[in-house]
């Protein structure tokens, strides 16, 4: 009971803080120096449209590749936890789903990788990106497992498309080293004509490979869970 | 009456999410509801980031027809907190997903989910 | 090409790319996987280690740009001196640990790629320049360790991990929403931006954001009591991952801590209370740990707090200029003293603090064990201690004395339970487990080198002459490469090197340090040369001893303050080993040590406390202490008396004494001894004339030398032990000693002077017989001897002489003594300490009678009847010693006429001297007073026992009379008259040597341990609670420093 005295007290003071926020804060009515400076040059310095994918790529590219090295870690740490005899063989097996839902998925299936696929490809021009794009892509994953629990991914694959991805990622980050700006500068490739598929440098190459890599990992991490059950 | 300002509110509503999700792992002892809790905690803080970003009457910050580039450094939100939220979102999500394998594991090994069994090693 | 390699990003782009890469390669060849990853880990730890070296040499720092666009527009990371040296260390660590971890890695290409990401993520944390950055590398190192607890499967680890995540997961939340509010506020994700917009970041909004940022990095640091979740992998996760942990993503930490403090300027004042809290809290709750594991869990907790407090200390003094060598040497010192005994730990597969047993078998273990705990409690030569000195001086010429004072407790309680781990290893026991693989030493082997390394360099970036001063542990080391030798010809090595050593050294000396360099080294000579007579395997015993008497020179040429307490230090260290060689000192050992080193701290309090005044730390210049000259006289008198053994703080000496290796036993009192007394004698002279407070601390030192030596003489009567007797009988001459230095006159001096080197004839001698006794009889209880008169007569020769030198009846050498010491208190007007001098006197005749009775003359038992006397090797060095005690006793003026002149440098001179006689000497003096007081005296006690002797029941008892009554006793050494020898007055007196002082030091002791329980209570194990104290910090910080506006 004291316990639970002390968490209400805790949130309560926590509260507080929050409410010294909340109560001070002031909605903001123009943009801040730097911001201006990526809605003003943005569109001329990295070539996308869509902003936030400038930011993410390009000018915080560093922590985007942070981002991608999370999941990945997240990813293999999910792997070494629940392989191994990890998961609790005895499952009982999955009920089956019923023939419409299946049939349905093997129609959706493509339909939604493809739709995957165009997020990321088009997340320099408006909203989306690889991670978005990925994050469909294993929506698929999740609804193939949903309707056809006995369903297996083939590992080779999400191996190499992961490997190959990250490391494509980072390769493209070095080519901005050695014939751009520096790591990860996007204009490795020209920047192209402004709001096309084609521009804004290497940020869909960025983004396939972010999407690729994403949807494989996020795949897997369902797979690892959905366990050896069958 | 005080018409309060719309960052506000989803300010507001993101430290409430905050303190539910907190109030979720202090309070539940079923690992998998801790799990939950920490989910709120994260979407109250990218509510919280993302108001923190908002400019009064902003839109998205894409440039093409519907914004131009003239007016767009009036017309846009701050696209730095959007990029922010969209790396901790991607975060949050690694963390939930290692912290589930860990509950499974928990799981196997000692056939229960209750954090107050969790105690193997103290002092 | 060559440019290319050596870009700083590449310890990002490498550690990824590779990362990426290698589960795929593994598919193909696991052993291509597996070398790519070798080769990955030595160039992540050679590349920081050649920008260190580049930058050391005045290569500009590295800004690093991101994008192609400049800062703060994109993510910038900075590559300075700092940055370089952190990096390098965590690497080299991660190199090494990756290097034990081998069989956990292997086939694991997943496990190789988080453990690469691991280090690089650390490495992001350390180099970023942009607060949103940082949290990224946070969640990156955090991730990464998630993925490496999974790699021992168990239910202790699991759901330790569990815990770890859960706090770790909460502490960046906070972080992130700090850094977003600092976002809000200054509009700028970089820190050099921030910090130039630090004017935003005030009122509510800012409080908020500075407590949440702030909140974030500490808990990172596991502040007590919020920490039991980093304390539990500590205890549970795989050995090769705790060390990460503990070495790696704490530095992590601690260098975020470090970029942010420009930011929360407020909160230093909090952040102080916290790392000490910390610091001292997990120390003492060390106390009660008896697993290794979680033990150096609670050291890493104290070292990385000892590390946040001195890095806010030093920036609150602005002296940012003493962090490299302060910060840079405890962080490397923790680096690989850590890492090194997690690993041997692992190694060893040994956790229970109790499993330790037996290690002594196997001595390269019991080496890198020994050299890795030294390294941890700050000892010389590692890093560790010059860091310490630095940091003590630096706090106390700010004025922190408190926080001095907080540090050195700490660090005692830490060496503590390091040390009781270290006597675990020293006690007999089985070996358990084999010997492990020489691929998972040689990092931890590898590790103790870089701390020698490191500790050399330190030294010479103190601008010492490092050769000359660490001359003693450089000896040491190469004598334990030929430890393989015979003990004797070994034993011959050491006195050549260190006669040799005497003969460059002794002659340049002057004055004091010359007659104390005679003493020390020439008694040490002659101590070593009487150990010849043990040909035994004595493994590292020599090694040791060389380093001892060596550091008897560092402490006798030492001109400044550093170079005296590292010598200091260093006999510390070398006479608490060679105490360890003793066969049942292991239960006498750690009191040694402990408060030797208690009094190596407070000696460096003292010459802190002078620093803070002078400025200077030239011993010279302590006579230049003015305002605080009766504290520093009196931290160091404290100190120097504690390794006396004076009353109070006895407690350690009669065990170490009398459970040391014999000759070395003659060694600890007779020369040893001798340089506390050397310490003595430099406080008084530079700082006990001054008036004032030290007069009065001087008078208070009067009365401690002189109840030392009442105390010590009388518990000396009771003692049935030979050397326990010897040792109590030491202690009390080291009070007349002290006593005379207290009358701070000429007289006095030369009186202490004279009788420390009285001491140093008769109790060497003293000890000599009782080796050769002891090494004859096998025996150490004086009732079971007996008549030795007929089979030792050499050895009974020279214990008469000492006797009748100790004893101070004309016409040995020891009258001298006491007549100087007793005019000199006398003409002090000291009528009360006399008296008190002349009784102590008069007790230390019992003992000596005793010794002499019991042991030689009487009965002999029949067993003893083909007894020999003592080998040669131990009768001669006491030969001559008898000589020089009848030379002196024949020509007095030999000894007293240079101690004079010595002491007519400090003084005005009241001794004169007429001829050869130097009774003829004092002028005045008022000698009738004296014989009175002396009569007086002898009659007190005569008295006292005789009324007492009426009251009681005396029982005359003949010898044989309850064998004769054909009863069979119970216990039959009570049938022994010598048993109990003096049982009478013991009834008379006995109440006064109730062991008070060692039942007051066991309560301390105790209470300590029960302070660790009751701190410890909120470790309960439940990661909710864990939770819940992490949720109350964060809001306590922000309450406690500005709280709602």
């Amino acid at each position: 009971m004291a316990k639970r005295l002390l968490i209400v007290l805790a949130l309560f003071l926590l509260a507080m803080m929050f409410w010294e926020v909340a109560a001070n804060y002031t909605e903001r009515t123009a943009l801040t120096p730097i911001a201006t400076h990526y809605v003003a040059q943005g569109p001329d310095e990295v070539g996308a449209p869509n902003l936030v994918t400038a930011v993410v790529v390009t000018y915080r590219g560093l922590d985007t590749l942070g981002e991608v090295t999370v999941l990945f870690l997240s990813a293999v740490a999910v792997g070494l936890l629940l392989t191994m005899g990890g998961l609790d063989q005895k499952a009982e097996p999955p009920t089956p789903a019923s023939e419409i839902v299946e049939t349905a998925v093997q129609y959706l299936f493509p339909i939604v990788l493809l739709f995957g696929a165009y997020i990321f490809v088009n997340g320099h021009l408006s909203p989306g990106g690889g991670f978005q794009g990925g994050a469909v892509i294993a929506s698929a994953t999740l609804l193939l497992f949903l309707a056809l629990p006995r369903s297996k991914l083939r590992h080779a694959l999400l191996i190499i498309t992961e490997s190959l991805s990250g490391f494509g990622y980072v390769l493209v980050g070095v080519l901005g080293l050695v014939l751009a700006g520096g790591f990860l500068d996007n204009r490795v490739l020209p920047l192209g004509d402004y709001g096309r598929l084609f521009s804004a440098g290497a940020i869909p190459v960025i983004y396939t490979f972010i999407g690729l890599k994403v949807g494989a990992e996020l795949s897997a991490v369902l797979e690892r869970f959905k366990g050896e059950a069958s | 009456m005080i018409e309060l300002p719309l960052s506000t509110i989803t300010l507001g509503t993101g430290f409430g999410l905050l303190l539910i999700g907190l109030w979720g792992m202090l309070v539940r002892k079923n690992i998998i509801r801790m799990v939950i809790g920490f989910s709120l905690i994260d979407t109250g803080i990218h509510m919280i980031m993302v108001s923190l970003g908002y400019i009064r009457g902003g839109t998205a910050p894409i440039i093409d027809a519907a914004v131009d580039r003239a007016t767009a450094l009036t017309a846009v939100v701050d696209p730095v907190p959007s990029a922010l939220v969209l790396t901790a979102i991607v975060i949050g999500l690694g963390i939930t997903a290692v912290m589930l394998a860990y509950a499974v594991q928990i799981h196997t090994h000692k056939k229960t989910l209750s954090i107050d069994d969790c105690t193997d090693s103290k002092w | 090409m060559v440019e290319a390699l050596g870009n700083p990003l590449n310890l990002i782009i490498v550690a990824l790319g590779v990362g990426f890469l290698l589960p795929l390669i593994e598919r193909s060849s696991p052993a291509l996987s597996r070398g790519l990853f070798n080769l990955t880990i030595i160039y992540q730890a050679v590349l920081p280690l050649l920008w260190l070296l580049w930058l050391v040499n005045g290569a500009a720092a590295q800004q690093i740009q991101t994008a192609g666009i400049a800062p703060p527009f994109s993510i910038n990371l900075r590559l300075g001196l700092e940055e370089a040296f952190f990096v390098a260390g965590v690497n080299l660590a991660s190199l090494l640990g990756a290097w034990y971890l081998g069989g956990l890695l292997r086939g694991r290409a997943a496990a190789m790629s988080v453990f690469l990401i691991l280090s690089m993520g650390v490495d992001g944390m350390i180099m970023t320049r942009d607060l949103f950055n940082l949290f990224i590398f946070i969640e990156i190192t955090a991730i990464a360790t998630y993925g490496l607890l999974s790699l021992e499967r168990n239910a202790a680890t699991l759901t330790a991990g569990f815990k770890y995540i859960i706090a770790t997961s909460l502490a960046s939340t906070f972080f992130l929403l700090g850094v977003m509010l600092f976002y809000y506020l200054t509009g700028t994700l970089n820190i050099d931006g921030m910090r130039e917009q630090i004017a935003q970041v005030q009122g509510p909004l800012g409080m908020v954001a500075m407590s949440l940022l702030v909140a974030g990095v500490v808990i990172e640091l596991k502040p007590y009591p919020a920490n039991g979740w980093g304390l539990d992998v500590y205890e549970s996760a795989p050995t090769g991952i705790a060390a990460m942990v503990s070495v790696g993503v704490s530095a992590g930490a601690l260098f975020a801590l470090y970029k942010i403090l420009p930011l929360i300027e407020p909160f230093l004042p909090a952040l102080v209370v916290v790392a000490g809290t910390t610091f001292l809290a997990s120390n003492i709750i060390g106390l009660k740990q008896n697993k290794v594991r979680r033990l150096l869990g609670y050291s890493s907790i104290a070292q990385v707090s000892l590390l946040a407090l001195a890095m806010v200390l030093l920036t609150q003094l602005h002296r940012e200029d003493a962090m490299p060598l302060v910060i840079g040497g405890l962080f490397l010192n923790h680096l690989l003293a850590k890492a090194g005994l997690f690993w041997l730990s692992g190694a060893l597969q040994r956790n229970a603090v109790e499993d330790w047993r037996g290690l002594r078998a196997n001595p390269l273990l019991l080496a890198i064990l020994g050299l890795l705990l030294a390294a941890l409690a700050g000892l010389p030569p590692f890093p560790g201690f010059w860091a310490k000195w630095e940091l003590v001086m630096q706090l106390s010429a700010g004025g922190m004395v408190s926080w001095v004072a907080l540090i050195l407790v700490g660090s005692l309680l830490e060496a503590v339970y390091l040390f009781r781990w270290f006597g675990r290893a020293m006690s007999p026991g089985v070996q358990l487990t084999p010997a492990p693989a020489v691929a998972q030493l040689l990092p931890i082997v590898l590790a103790v080198l870089g701390l020698l390394a490191a500790g050399h360099y330190a030294a010479d970036s103190l601008g010492l002459d490092t050769l000359w001063v660490l001359l003693p542990a450089y000896a040491g080391i190469a004598l334990v490469s030929i430890d393989g030798l015979p003990t004797r010809p070994k034993g011959l090595i050491t006195l050549a090197i260190v006669a040799y050593y005497a003969y460059r050294v002794v002659p340049v000396l002057e004055g004091l340090t010359g007659l104390f360099g005679l003493m020390l080294l020439g008694g040490g000579l002659l101590m070593t040369a009487a150990g010849l007579y043990r040909g035994d395997t004595r493994r590292g015993y020599y090694a040791l001893l060389t380093m001892l008497l060596l550091s008897f020179g560092g402490l006798l040429q030492a001109d400044t303050s550093l170079e005296f307490f590292l010598a200091w230090e260093f006999l510390t260290v070398s006479s608490y080993l060679l105490l360890c060689m003793g066969r049942d000192a292991a239960p006498y050992t750690l009191a040694y040590l402990i408060f030797s080193l208690a009094a190596a701290f407070l000696l460096l309090a003292g010459f802190g406390l002078a620093y803070a005044e002078t400025q200077s730390i030239a011993l010279a210049d302590l006579a230049n202490v003015k305002d605080g000259a009766a504290a520093v006289l009196g931290l160091l008198l404290l100190g120097f008396l504690t390794k006396a053994g004076a009353l109070g703080v006895h407690v350690w000496l009669p065990g170490a004494y009398a459970e040391a290796d014999d000759d070395f036993s003659a060694m600890l009192a007779a020369v040893l001894g001798k340089a506390a007394v050397f310490g003595l004698f430099l406080s008084v002279i530079s700082l006990g004339l001054k008036g004032g407070g030290s007069d009065v601390v001087m008078y208070l030192l009067s009365w401690i030398g002189l109840l030392t030596a009442f105390f010590g003489a009388l518990m000396a009567i009771f003692q049935e032990d030979l050397k326990k007797m010897l040792a109590y009988s030491s202690m009390g001459q080291v009070g007349y000693m002290v006593a005379a230095l207290a009358t701070g006159s000429h007289l006095g001096w030369v009186a202490a002077g004279y009788l420390a080197v009285n001491h140093l004839l008769f109790k060497g001698l003293l000890f000599l017989v009782a080796a050769g006794i002891i090494l004859r009889v096998g025996q150490r209880e004086m009732y079971k001897m007996g008549g030795l008169i007929h089979n030792m007569p050499v050895s009974f020769f020279g214990m008469l002489i000492a006797i009748i030198a100790l004893s101070g009846v004309p016409p040995l050498t020891g009258f001298g003594g006491k007549w100087l010491m007793l005019n000199a208190l006398l003409e002090k007007g000291w009528y009360w300490q006399t008296g008190l001098a002349f009784f102590a006197s008069a007790v230390a005749f019992l003992y000596l009678f005793r010794m002499i009775h019991t042991v030689f003359l009487g009965q002999r038992k029949r067993i003893h009847k083909d007894l020999r006397d003592a080998p040669l090797a131990l009768l001669i060095p006491q030969l001559l010693l008898v000589f020089v005690i009848l030379a002196l006793s024949v020509q007095p003026n030999w000894l007293v006429n240079p101690i004079a002149a010595i002491m007519a440098s400090h003084l005005p001179q009241t001794l004169v001297m007429h001829g050869s006689l130097m009774q003829s000497g004092l002028g005045y003096w008022d000698g009738f007073l004296v014989i009175n007081v002396v009569g007086a005296v002898f009659m007190v006690p005569l008295l006292m026992l005789l009324v007492l002797s009426r009251f009681m029941r005396v029982q005359r008892v003949k010898q044989f009379n309850i064998v004769f009554a054909a009863e069979r006793p119970e216990s039959p050494e009570t049938t022994h008259y010598a048993y109990d020898f003096y049982s009478f007055y013991d009834r008379a007196l006995g109440f006064l040597v109730l062991p008070r002082a060692t039942a007051f030091w066991n309560g301390v002791a105790e209470w300590s341990h029960s302070m660790g329980t009751g701190l410890r209570i909120f470790y309960t194990g439940n990661g909710q609670t864990y939770a819940l104290y992490i949720l109350l910090y964060v809001v306590t910080l922000y309450f406690a420093v500005g709280g709602p506006s």
